[in-house]
This record gives structure tokens, sequence and C-alpha cells, in this order.
């Protein structure tokens, strides 16, 4: 298929009125989500996922897509009146976001946050366009052994999702490695940690690991302490945002663009990173940096941007090599899944056309999430007053059925009520979630191009370096651990030093 | 954060794990060949190391937990459960364990429409009447979007059945 009757193809795929229908639903469930405090942009993907099973691929994929996006948005309301960011990177957005709402101007901040969102994301999707079609050519030479070290590379992204402890989100890492390893051996055919249950012997459903990892651990933890935070909701004010302001925050806004769209395409960086980096670039470039922190309407417009840009770009991995950017495109391998396609280079050839209609319904979702964001932002007191003894009951009651339905198994219920328990202890010992989810994912693939890269050279290992795009790949991962070495001690030996102050401060007394 | 003796003992915990899978699980639940060409093929090289994996990574916790300066009580988290706090999570539990052994003998519906009144009760019965009908009319329509548009057969259960 050439690119045009590729484009052609997806073009008559994305205009139907169902692609556009599920694309909608898809933004609104997201922003709704996302504004909800206490609901996150990873728990709407996860839970939305197993209702893709009865739609047709691509009406499935935009559904996701557009979740993904709506809750990247979705953040940044409450973040804005409440001060309660909906997901980690619309932190920086409530740096000046919320000083803002306390002046009365929450109006002027929330039109500027959906608008540099749109332009960031439609920036991030002509990117994806752009550079996933011509990486995924590169990747069609690859073999097992080439595979085998780019997923050794990827795996350095549990550096970028571990939180505060490197060597805890390596052990989540491992935990989630050796439970793909459940099942049948796929060389031998002997039964791997099955326990001896023939409901184990196809593994754990990828399902029902991830909502039981994402969903539950947060109705247990509320359910633990089981008291309803009372949010201040700031009132709109009647500020509308200046021709005038959106022009001098438009540099920013390209700015924070192409940082979210050059560390999105490097896996496991995220958006938070990128909001920070963007905002910290706007505030040194502003001619207003001294108003940045107390309520300057470019700080907001730099970290939507930033915040944004990575949205689309995270999908160049994802698509192009199989290898999720982050957590949410980790859960959207699922829905490739459970359609039976399997993101990598050679989706580019089998499913082209499927290929071009999800970038042609990317690009409408940044329209369309316009529309529904400003229309979200009006409704947002009335999202924010879903009551959380009533919403975590029915995330659980969603889990049920939703993992039910994968593959009519009580079993992924089970699987997914221990994984919620699992999900629970990690999350009061301080072990990322995220980590032990790509380790799941990347777990069979890393093993089985590893042995199958074996089997080739009978079991010689220079195999591994056989050409310059495996000893780039090991080159690239030498340079990586090094790095998170160096920022690891670095880390360490700053809090040690901070640590000690602290003691002295307290020996010394309230006093000096 | 949390304290020096916490992560001593989870760096600990993690160890013994890691042992446990190495000695325990790998030997008696991984079936491999009598003969292996290739040992790096065997069934149980991953396993085996992702558990050293597991063990090392307990040790550098561990070690990093005595070497660590103590921080300060002001910033240390606690991990201990309070009475209420105890009950709740026992009583989740049951409703988790309760839900997984009803659901094939009562049917996901009933079971759903029950955990969803438990749970509000549990957390303190506010909102009770929209608590209630958010109870039955959630289970409701998930179950007809299941059953009726992805074509998924919902467990009905030996007592009440759905059309």
């Amino acid at each position: 298929m050439t690119f045009i009757e590729a484009l052609s193809a997806g073009f008559v795929m994305v205009a139907q009125w169902e692609s556009i229908l599920f694309l909608a639903l898809g933004v609104t469930i997201g922003v709704v989500a996302g504004a909800i405090p206490g609901m996150s942009a990873t728990m709407a993907v996860a839970l939305t996922l197993p209702f893709t099973f009865a739609l047709q691929p691509i009406f499935g994929i935009l559904l996701l897509l557009g979740v993904y996006k709506g809750g990247i948005f979705g953040g940044s309301i409450p973040a804005i009146l409440i001060k309660t960011p909906g997901t980690p990177a619309s932190s920086a957005t409530a740096l000046d976001g919320y000083p803002m709402a306390e002046q009365g101007r929450a109006g002027e901040a929330l039109s500027m946050s959906l608008y540099a969102s749109c332009i960031a994301d439609l920036i991030s999707n002509l990117a994806l366009i752009v550079f996933a079609a011509w990486l995924a050519s590169f990747a069609l030479n690859f073999g097992p052994p080439e595979m085998f070290t780019l997923i050794v590379f990827s795996l350095t992204i549990i550096a970028g999702v571990s939180g505060d402890s490197l060597i805890k989100g390596v052990v989540a890492a491992a935990l989630g490695l050796l439970l793909a390893t459940i099942g049948l051996d796929f060389i031998a055919g002997t039964e791997r940690l099955t326990f001896g249950s023939v409901d184990m012997r196809g593994g754990l459903n990828f399902i029902a690991v991830l909502i039981g990892l994402f969903a539950l651990p947060e109705i247990i933890a509320y359910m633990r302490k089981s008291a309803a935070q009372d949010h201040r909701v700031r009132g709109m004010g009647y500020s509308r945002l200046k021709l005038a302001d959106f022009r001098r925050s438009l540099k920013s806004i390209f700015r924070g663009s192409a940082i979210g769209v050059f560390l999105g395409a490097i896996p496991g960086i995220g958006a938070a990173p990128s909001a920070f980096l963007s905002y910290s670039e706007a505030r040194r470039a502003s001619p207003n940096r001294d108003n940045f922190g107390k309520g300057e309407v470019e700080g907001v417009a730099a970290a939507e941007a930033g915040n944004n840009g990575v949205a689309g770009a995270t999908l160049i991995p994802l698509l192009s090599l199989g290898i999720p950017g982050d957590v949410i495109t980790a859960i959207i391998i699922g829905a490739f899944m459970v359609h039976n396609l399997t993101p990598g280079p050679l989706l580019f050839v089998n499913n082209a056309d499927l290929v071009y209609a999800l970038f042609i319904g990317l690009i409408a979702s940044s329209f369309l999430l316009l529309i529904i964001g400003s229309v979200a932002i009006r409704a947002f007191r009335y999202i924010a007053d879903v009551p959380s003894n009533l919403l975590f009951p029915g995330v659980l009651v969603l889990c049920i059925f939703g993992v039910y339905a994968v593959n009519n198994s009580v079993f992924d219920v089970a699987v997914m009520l221990l994984m919620g328990v699992v999900g629970y202890i990690m999350l009061i010992l301080r072990f990322p979630a995220a980590p032990f989810l790509i380790g799941f994912i990347l777990g069979p693939m890393l093993e089985n191009n590893f042995r199958q890269a074996l089997l080739m050279s009978r079991g010689d290992f220079s195999i591994f370096a056989r050409g310059p795009i495996t000893i780039l790949f090991l080159c690239m991962t030498v340079i990586s651990v090094v790095l998170i070495i160096r920022s690891t001690v670095k880390a360490a030996r700053l809090k040690r030093e901070l640590g000690a102050y602290g003691k002295k401060s307290a020996m010394q007394g309230p006093e000096t | 954060m949390l304290s020096r003796r916490d992560e001593l003992l989870i760096g600990l915990g993690v160890m013994v794990i890691g042992a446990a899978v190495l000695w325990w699980i790998i030997p008696n639940y991984i079936a491999t060949p009598r003969r292996v060409p290739i040992p790096a093929l065997s069934p149980a090289f991953w396993p085996k190391i992702i558990a050293w994996t597991i063990i090392l990574c307990g040790a550098v916790l561990s070690v990093r937990a005595v070497l660590a300066p103590t921080p300060p009580d002001a910033v240390v988290d606690d991990l201990s459960v309070t009475r209420p706090e105890g009950l709740r999570l026992l009583a989740l539990g049951v409703i988790l364990l309760g839900i997984y052994f009803a659901l094939p003998i009562v049917g996901m519906v009933w079971v759903s429409m029950i955990a969803f009144a438990l749970l509000v009760l549990l957390s303190g019965g506010k909102h009770l009447i929209w608590g209630m009908i958010a109870a039955v009319v959630l289970p409701l329509l998930l179950y007809f979007f299941f059953t009726k548009v992805a074509g998924v057969a919902i467990p009905q259960g030996q007592i009440v059945r759905l059309p």
C-alpha cells in the first residue's frame, strides 16, 4: 500500500460518524475523569479499556486516545481551581494557575490552559505523523538481537517512572518481569509458575493486572481513610483572556510544545519533567519573569504546552517500535492486543490504513478538545462535586465488569482483586506501580527476542553485538545507566545534606 | 519518607522474596527439560536472573537503610494502622473475598449491587439515597451494555436471572 493509498484508506475509516462520536466520547470521559479529584488519566484509560472490546479496532483505539488526550487537559482544571493537580504534570500549571484563580482570574487561566493544550497537542500530533513512519521503516530491519538490545535500552525508562527510589523501581520492574514468566514456556512447552492451575497456563491477563494495579489501590486507600476531602472551588471570575496576552504567550507555547515533543519521544521521561522544563524556560526567557509564581498567564501557557506536547510524541515509540513511552501508552498497548494488533514496525506494513486513520483521528482530537474543554471548564463545579464515597464503589463495579468481559473469566477478577492488594501494599511501602507494569509488558518481548537470538546463533552471545544497531543500543543503555546512577547519587547526596541540615536546625531549637 | 527501620525491613523482606523465588519456587514450580543444549534457553534461566536481581536490590535497600542518616520525625511517614482503619480494611477484605466467591452463585449484577451498597455504608454512609440508587442503576446499565451491546455472557448466578 503506497502512502497516498494508506492515507486515503485511513481517511475513509475516520470519516464515519462513529469515529468522531467515539473520539468525542473519549475526550469527554478523559476531561471529566481528569477533572475529578482522586481520578487520574491513567485510571480513566484503564477503566475505559474493557469497553473497547465490543468496538471495531479503529473506534476502540480512538476512544482510548480521546480519553488520554482529554485526561491530560482535564487534570489542569482542578490544578487551577482547587490546587489539586489531576495529573503530576499539572502541578506546574498550579504554580501560576491557582494564584490567578485567587485573584479572580480563573476564567483567564483556564482559557489559556485550554488554548495552549490544544496548540501543543496539535504540534505533538504532527510530530508523530512525521517521525513515526520514518522510525518504523528504519525498525523494519530489526531482527531479534536488535529488538532485544532495544528493549534492554527501553527498560532504562524505569528510571523515569520510579519516583523517589530507583532501587524500589527496579524491584517493582523485576517483580513485573517475574509475573510475565507465568504460563507455558514457548520453547520447551513446560509449565512455569502455574502452580498446577489451568487458568494460569496462558499467563496472567494483562488488563486484570493493570486495572488491579492502577484502580483498586486508590479504592483501598480511600476506604482506609474514608475521609471525604473538602475542596474549596474558586469562582471563574469575570476576567477573559486578552488577545494581547495570548499573543505574547505564543512563543512560550511553541517552545513548550517543542520541549514536550522532544521529551515525549524518549520513552519514560513523561509529561511532568516536560511541563516543569517548559515552565522554567519560559520564566528564564520572559520579560515578566518576576511575576512567575504569582499569577502569570504565560506560566500557565508554558506549563500546559509542555504537558500536552508530550501526548502525541509518546505514541512515536509505541507505534513505530512497540515500546510504550509512558504508563498510559503502556495501557493503550492493551487495546491493540485485544484486537490482535501488534504495535511496531509491521503495523505500518500490515495495517497502514489503521495507522493513518489514527493519525487523522488524533488531529481531529485536538479540535474536539477545544470544544469539549471549553464546556468542561464551565461545568467543573458539578464534576468536582461527585462524592468520593459514590465514585469509588462505582469504580470497583466498573473494574469487576470490565475485567470479567475480557475473557469471560472469574479467575481474571480474582487476579485483579489480588493485584489490587499487591498494588496497595506497594503504594504504602513506596514502590512505584508503573515500573511493575512496564516490566510485565516488556518481559515476554525481552525474553522471546533473547531466546530467538540465541537460537539463531546456537548459543553464541556475540550475536548481541553483531552490527551497528545492536552496538548503538548497547552504548545508549550504558550511557543511560551511567547518567541514571550519577543523578541518583547526586540526589541522594543532596538529600543527605538536607537531612543533616534539618537535624542541625532541630537541635538548635526554635529560638535560633 | 519511611523510617530507617521500615526501610531496613523492606530491604530484608525483598531479599527474602528473592531467595524464596530462587531456592523454593523455581525448583518446585518451573518444569525444566532434562537436557537443555544451551543453558540460557532453559525455562528457568530468566526467572533465576530476575530472582538474583531482586536479592541484589534487597541488599542495596538494606545497606542504604543502615547507612542513611535518620530522617527528622516530621518527615517520616507512619506505617501503623489505627484500629478503625484496620477494621475498615478488614471489612473491605471480606467484601472483596465475598465478591469473588459469590460471583458464580449470586451473579455479577447482584454481587455488584451489594458490594456497591456495602462500600457506601463502609465509607460513612453519606449520600445514602443517591448511593443506593447508583448501587442499583450502575450494575444494571453495565449488564445491559455488556450483554446486549458487547455480547458478553455476564454470570447470572443461580438465584435470580435477568433477561
